[in-house]
């Protein structure tokens, strides 16, 4: 071994999605072994697997089992890649309309997504559409550009977080749209930064909850601001103006959250109703209704868990699962502003070519082992 | 004939190295520039924690002649907290370039090194920006898009917004002088914009864009600064942020951050920025053959007064490629 090479190890339980591993490089070697599924050694199972950068991103050479036997094969997408998330706006592939793949959205609370061909995203995920013209005056363009949280329902169905079930939406489908038009694309790294500005897709008065279209990473304990143009309803939230203290910021407190909503300390009560039912007429140059952190009341770090480090890192949510995950970083206040880049490498859920029910990163509860390595030298 | 050619009688060397290096296109980096800088303490932990008193209730009501007191105020004040992080990147080199390469190899990867972490510094703070401001999608233009186009009114409105929020201007205005084709500058925000959108700000000129060379002077102008409409003075460059084919109608989305001072705080750790490290071949291996360049650095950030920064996000007119 070269003296600059890397190499590192370690090991997870699979939800049965694509998992993220998190190095300080981007390996181009990885072995893999699934101990669970080379246990049991039933059929359709990946026991183990490896990947050289020269054969690309997301492929794999695999052992797969026919239940008797383990035979070789490979993955040619969603396999193991390696991945540098160190800047916004990055994207994914575009879906929309090609001859052989289409998609429609529901008009509907939450708005549902059916794509005609696999759409390879994990809940958590975060998309964009455009050009949801159904005709010229109807269909989705209110929600054109708006980063929002899918929560997938099978491989070919997915919903996002926004409410569409008023009358000024029209159902979508890239199959009848005039001209065939619509595409949505994956936001690659949604939260680089936390926490963050959000839209918000609702309001509820009575409960004091809030929902944004994509995560927030607020804390409790963290301090937020309003923007909330007139239109959509709720401006008694807005920072500005104080008619009081003129000049004075109204900001609101965090006392509970999820991936997508969280609670405000005071009362909402008697606020004007949200209003998510604008016009298709209106949307160019619709301004957004947002949310900001803006500080936090806290006074110490992360408390520890089962098997967490004492001092844990923030927890945030990073665009993938709905479960929050640690940064890179090591131990900060709770609700601080955190750099969230990282780099490493990714354990896709793509099946083998010989067998689609063969899956990369197992089954949920599948124990899964990995050795990962950066080569300084490498002779072609 | 026996003429004497290059085909017969050629040179020994054939190459001779221009003096001095060519450029190397780095954009201006203007997301530093406009930010408050401090310097949190060595043994300070993690954290950088910022505090801003609130305003108290400003006391209208008359005392009257009761000779009772009113009820006290209780101070308030707003924290922000932001986590320290790290950076670096580096080369190894063999001596064996550094002893035979002809041209100073140590110099120019020393100055290359410490142009990337200058534009990390800035890339970092931009994208902090990007994900942590409030927007606005811009509304006066007429390219039928969401965000539209930049039109005048997008620029009244934000400035108006950040007054609204009692924002500190950067700039003092710039006095009309007798000079052909000139006119005042207001006092100023900041927007920081993409010179993609050059074109679109061109086209603004009679309507309140107004360049920098029409300025009554350039004394106050700094090298990125393209022109102002009305409140805002305009820096680009090309590192600025855009969505691509990520608005409503699938065109370009461009932040355009509009910010007033201490909007922005940039944050390193007792001076630990602009490490420059150079580690002789001696440190490594038993030959010691390699020798290693690199930076490293401290940086936080933080939104230090949120009232006074707004993205504008916008498209262009139309989506032509510079």
């Amino acid at each position: 071994m070269a003296e600059y090479s890397r190499i590192a190890k370690g090991h997870f339980t699979s939800t049965g999605n694509a998992q993220v591993v998190n190095l300080p490089f981007q390996p181009d070697y990885i072995e893999l072994i699934n101990y669970t599924a080379a246990a049991a050694m039933t059929d359709d199972v990946v026991p183990f697997a490896k990947w050289d950068i020269s054969m690309g991103q997301g492929f794999a050479v695999i052992e797969r089992s026919t239940g008797s036997a383990l035979v070789s094969d490979v993955i040619i997408a969603n396999g193991f890649s390696t991945f540098a998330a160190g800047q916004l706006l990055q994207y994914g592939p575009i879906y929309q309309h090609t001859g052989s793949t289409d998609f429609s959205i529901t008009a509907a609370s939450p708005a549902v997504v059916t794509t005609t061909s696999a759409h390879g995203l994990a809940t958590g995920n975060v998309i964009v559409f455009s050009n949801l013209y159904q005709t010229a005056t109807t269909g989705m363009q209110q929600m054109a550009g708006i980063p929002l949280t899918v929560t997938v329902t099978n491989s070919t169905t997915f919903s996002v977080n926004w409410n569409a079930s008023g009358s000024n939406y029209t159902a979508f489908n890239t199959a009848s749209s005039t001209g065939n038009v619509g595409s949505y694309k994956q936001v690659l790294y949604p939260y680089l930064y936390a926490p963050e500005v959000a839209v918000i897709t609702a309001i509820n008065t009575s409960t004091n909850v809030i929902t944004t279209a994509a995560a927030h990473n607020f804390q409790i304990g963290q301090e937020v601001g309003f923007h909330i143009p007139n239109q959509w309803g709720t401006t008694q939230l807005n920072e500005l103006p104080n008619i009081l203290i003129p000049g004075s910021p109204q900001y609101f407190y965090v006392i509970a959250q999820t991936q997508n909503t969280f609670t405000v300390s005071q009362s909402l009560s008697g606020f004007t109703a949200f209003n998510p039912n604008q016009t298709f007429a209106s949307f160019p140059g619709l301004k957004f209704p947002v949310v900001v952190p803006v500080g936090d009341v806290n006074t110490g770090g992360v408390q520890i868990s089962a098997g967490s480090p004492l001092y844990p890192s923030p927890l945030l949510f990073n665009g993938s699962g709905t479960t929050q995950v640690p940064t890179i970083n090591g131990p900060a206040i709770i609700g601080s502003f955190v750099n969230n880049t990282s780099q490493g490498f990714i354990v896709g859920s793509g099946a083998a070519v010989g067998d689609v029910d063969a899956h990369l990163v197992g089954a949920a509860a599948d124990v899964i082992y990995w050795r990962a390595y950066f080569s300084d030298m490498a002779v072609n | 004939m026996s003429i004497t050619t290059t085909g017969n009688l050629g040179p020994m060397i054939l190459q001779s190295l221009a003096p001095a290096m060519l450029y190397v296109p780095t954009p201006t980096m203007n997301y530093i520039t406009v930010c408050d800088k401090i310097s949190m303490p060595a043994n300070g932990g993690t954290t950088c924690r910022f505090m801003r008193p609130r305003a108290l209730t400003p006391p209208t009501i008359q005392l009257g002649n009761a000779g009772i007191d009113p009820p006290a105020q209780v101070p308030q004040r707003d924290i922000i907290d932001a986590q320290m992080a790290f950076f670096g990147t580096g080369c190894i080199i063999n001596e064996q370039v550094i002893l035979q390469d002809q041209e100073g190899v140590l110099a120019w990867v020393s100055e290359r090194l410490a142009v990337s972490m200058r534009q990390a510094e800035d890339l970092i703070l931009r994208d902090y920006i990007i994900s942590a401001a409030s927007t606005i999608n811009a509304g006066g233009g007429s390219n039928g898009d969401n965000p539209t186009n930049l039109g005048v009114s997008d620029f009244s409105l934000v400035a108006t917004t950040l007054d609204t929020n009692n924002a500190y201007k950067f700039m003092s205005g710039i006095e009309g002088m007798d000079r052909f084709g000139t006119g005042p500058v207001r006092s100023a925000y900041f927007m920081l914009s993409s010179t993609e959108l050059q074109t679109d700000f061109d086209g603004l000129t009679g309507s309140g864009f107004l360049s920098q060379w029409n300025y009554p002077t350039n004394a106050s102008a700094l090298p990125s600064e393209y022109g102002s409409v009305f409140n805002i003075r305009i820096l680009t460059s090309s590192e600025a942020p855009v969505a691509r084919a990520a608005s409503a109608n699938g065109a370009d989305v461009y932040y355009n951050t509009v910010l007033g001072k201490q909007a922005i705080t940039h944050i390193n750790q007792d001076g630990y920025s602009m490490n420059l490290i150079y580690r002789d071949p001696y440190y490594s291996g038993m030959l010691a053959q390699n020798a290693t360049l690199a930076v490293k650095f401290a940086q936080s950030q933080a939104i230090t007064q949120d009232t006074a920064i707004r993205n504008v996000l916008s498209t262009r007119i139309s989506n032509l490629n510079p």
